[in-house]
């Protein structure tokens, strides 16, 4: 046993976890069963994940109360697997209903920052897609995509709630195509709009 | 004890609408809270100003959008008011009908939304069940579900379809039912007494001296509604009372009278609507052409400067009215200024104010039992 | 039947408060007028005109002595092209309304053809109108109606009318950041696209102009 204070008994962890995890990551890299690996873990995730989408609870306007709709009875959202939580960390999908004004701009950037990855954005109703009936107001921003990338985007003013369900389903499909990780696909992915076959 | 602000921010399961509420707290009681208001703040005040008068209608379906027959209505009678323009009767009896629908189920919303607050999640799916019923009759009517665009200036834009007075009539029948239920779940359940009661008082004349009206004011036991006072449609034709309920403490109305009013104000509205339909003049089966003078009266759509028009209305939380001068831009057919008074403008400050002296958990009920819709209050 | 407050008691309350004004303040330039409505039922209401430095007197003249308990509305609206001394409009919509408090587990459930006096509403408009100037101010009745502070803070955050001797004036519509003096309800802003003529090429609106090829929005 020295006597420096180094520990000679037990490995440290940390350096064994670097060394091995280290070596292990080269092998794998030569062989390219690390790429390989990623894509199916991430096609193993997007499976699994396009059936539970978790939607945050943001209400801005009119088109909330559709969303509140679609989860009720009627039209039931809940056996698709959409399922409204209260916490952006806890959740998937950010469903943009209403129009955006200059004093929640940020506040809605914030809350789509603090989303984990993956996460989606839906931008439901005219509002969110162009500024709507307001487009000409002084405080309304022209449309949630300038400032969040949005994936599907729901005409109507407001879309009814069966719209709003063809939505997600239509984001299932996109989840399942992009495969890997989903940021990295959405550039070159084209977002969709419903109603446009 | 700790001493504190949270910020219960714009996204926030409890507001029902985006506005923030600051509290400060001492340990779990509050004692001081500040509001914030005008996340959607559109300007539709001054898009008005460039648009013509029939165009204003859909953009006051919009204010309130979970009572929007009732806010459409309160623009029409205020440009009419403006513009000089007569109405028939059958008009102000369809009207009337569509805005007690209306009136019908946005409570419905507002009880939907107030349970789970309270923690009564059933109620959610029970009243959203409820109020498909009369969104479909609304439906027939203005054609679409929540955005009707139904009334106009002189009138109203369809009649009513042939068959909808017995759809609505067992509809109403069968929701007069429906509502006995409720009151069997809630009138009966602990939780729901100890969490209301007790809980919120606010006395009358503090409520008028700031400018809350409505149910709100209704459930402080003094009768007080724009329907007859100002009375503007064919209410004195038909068979109703207001709502009033008695407050249960000299402070004033609690959460729990607050509540009570409006399951009354549900009863009163389907006794107004099966009363209405059966003395409409020209009969409840027939149905008239778009256009026929049965129903609409064709309006001026000029305004010369200086003409200025008002409403008083009874919108669902609260009287709202809208103050139009004319002699706008198109040489007098748009509107110079549009000026729209919301009833939760007002109420948000003032009841923010009453929560003072309350546990945090009360803030929810507090704030629910007001009914706050933020369209109207950020127009 | 729905009980309604009849036009006789309407016409006779509202003569009643306008001459009572009339009376008091008759030679100081405010001068209180009978109006009736042109819809619904055609009921009638008083419209008040007073110069900006009688305003507050005459306020508290109509809370304490005529019980006008409601400020509803307030209204600002600018006229840059009005004559000189009507650059400005300012219009308060007050009530008139018989509410008291209640003692524990009573309610008063009026009639409403029976109410006399001053326990029938009435609703009346004052009309202030302030000079053409840059600098638009009024003095408050913050203190008066409860009812006209959240009020006052909106007129002045969109049209830009000071009110003196209003405690904590802050912005209640617009974000808390905005310009000074930005005030968007003033006429010399325009909304976005104001002009159909910006966005598009053509009369009927389907072409957009050449620097905005491809554009979407």
């Amino acid at each position: 046993m020295a006597d420096t204070g180094e520990n000679f008994a037990a490995f440290n962890s940390r350096a064994l976890v670097e060394m091995v995890g280290g070596v292990t990551d080269e092998a794998l890299k030569v062989t390219k069963i690390k790429q390989f690996l990623s894509v199916l873990a991430g096609r193993f995730f997007n499976w699994a994940g396009r059936k539970s989408l978790f939607t945050l609870h943001l209400g801005i306007k009119c088109c909330a109360i559709e969303m509140a709709a679609a989860a009720t009875p009627r039209f039931d959202g809940d056996r698709f697997g959409v399922l409204f939580r209260s916490s952006p960390r806890q959740s998937d999908v950010l469903l943009v209903n209403g129009p955006i004004s200059k004093k929640f701009a940020d506040k809605i950037v914030r809350l789509w920052e603090q989303m984990p990855e993956p996460k989606y954005c839906i931008a439901m109703g005219e509002c969110a897609i162009s500024g709507g009936p307001y487009f000409q107001s002084y405080n309304i921003l022209e449309g949630v995509d300038t400032v969040i990338p949005v994936d599907v985007y729901i005409p109507g003013c407001p879309p009814r709630p069966e719209a709003l369900i063809d939505g997600f389903g239509l984001l299932r499909e996109k989840i399942i195509r992009i495969g890997g990780a989903p940021s990295s696909g959405r550039d070159s992915e084209k977002p969709i709009i419903v109603g446009d076959e | 004890m700790a001493q504190m602000w949270i910020t219960m921010g714009p996204q926030h399961p409890m507001t029902h609408g985006l506005w923030t509420l600051r509290v400060k707290v001492d340990g779990e009681t509050v004692i001081d809270t500040e509001a914030e208001l005008g996340y959607i703040h559109r300007g539709v005040e001054k898009i008005c100003e460039a648009r013509d008068f029939t165009q204003v209608t859909p953009y006051c379906d919009r204010l309130c959008y979970v009572s929007a027959m009732t806010w459409a209505n309160s623009y029409i009678y205020a440009a009419e008011d403006l513009l000089e323009a007569d109405v028939p009767e059958r008009a102000e009896y369809i009207r009337l009908i569509s805005a007690e629908l209306q009136r019908l189920a946005s409570h419905l919303m507002w009880l939907g939304a107030f349970g789970p607050d309270i923690g009564n999640l059933t109620l959610m799916t029970w009243c959203m069940r409820d109020r498909e019923m009369f969104l479909d009759l609304l439906q027939e009517l203005g054609g679409s579900r929540m955005h009707y665009n139904y009334p106009r200036i002189g009138g109203v834009k369809r009649d009513i379809p042939i068959g909808f007075a017995d759809r609505m009539i067992a509809k109403v029948k069968l929701f007069e039912k429906r509502i006995e239920e409720y009151e069997m779940m809630l009138d009966e359940s602990t939780i729901w007494l100890v969490r209301l009661q007790g809980v919120g008082y606010c006395n009358a004349e503090e409520m008028v001296e700031a400018g809350v009206s409505g149910p709100n004011v209704r459930a402080a036991g003094v009768n007080y509604d724009v329907r007859w006072a100002h009375p503007y449609s064919v209410y004195d034709e038909v068979d109703w009372e207001p709502a009033v309920e008695k407050p249960t403490s000299v402070k004033g109305a609690d959460c729990y009278d607050r509540y009570r009013v409006r399951i009354e104000e549900m009863r009163q509205s389907c006794r107004m609507v099966l009363d209405a339909i059966e003395k409409i003049p020209g009969g409840k089966n027939t149905n008239y052409a778009s256009g026929d003078e049965m129903i609409y009266t064709k309006a001026p759509t000029r305004a010369p400067e200086g003409a200025t028009g008002f409403s008083n209305y009874e919108c669902t939380r609260g009287a709202s009215q809208f103050y139009i001068e004319g002699g706008g831009e198109g040489r007098g057919k748009k509107p110079y200024r549009l000026s729209i008074r919301s009833p939760m403008f007002i109420t948000i400050p003032f009841v923010a104010k009453t929560m003072i002296g309350y546990k945090v958990a009360d803030i929810p009920a507090i704030m629910g039992s007001f009914d706050p819709c933020i369209g109207e209050t950020d127009r | 039947m729905g009980m309604k407050i009849t036009l006789e008691q309407n016409a006779a309350a509202v003569t009643e408060c306008a001459d009572a004004i009339n009376d008091k303040f008759s030679g100081s330039g405010i001068s209180a007028d009978i109006v009736q409505h042109s819809n619904a039922k055609k009921y009638s209401f008083v419209r008040v005109v007073t110069p900006p430095q009688h305003w507050q007197a005459l306020a508290k003249c109509m809370k304490f002595d005529m019980g006008v308990n409601y400020c509803s509305m307030i209204t600002g609206t600018h006229y840059p092209e009005g004559p000189d001394e009507r650059g400005w409009g300012l219009a308060y919509h007050l009530l008139r309304q018989p509410i008291s408090n209640q003692l524990p587990d009573t309610s008063t459930v009026y009639v409403a053809e029976k109410m006399l006096g001053s326990q029938i509403p009435v609703e009346f408009e004052v009309l202030i109108d302030l000079p053409n100037n840059d600098a638009p101010s009024v003095p408050t009745v913050q203190h008066i109606w409860v009812g006209a502070d959240w009020n006052e803070k909106e007129t002045w955050d969109l049209v830009g009318i000071q009110f003196e001797g209003h405690e904590n004036m802050f912005r209640v519509l617009n974000p808390l950041d905005s310009p000074d003096g930005f005030h968007p309800l003033q006429k010399q802003h325009k909304i976005r696209y104001h002009d159909y003529n910006e966005m598009y090429d053509d009369a009927q609106g389907f072409v957009r102009k050449p620097a905005d090829e491809g554009r979407v929005k």
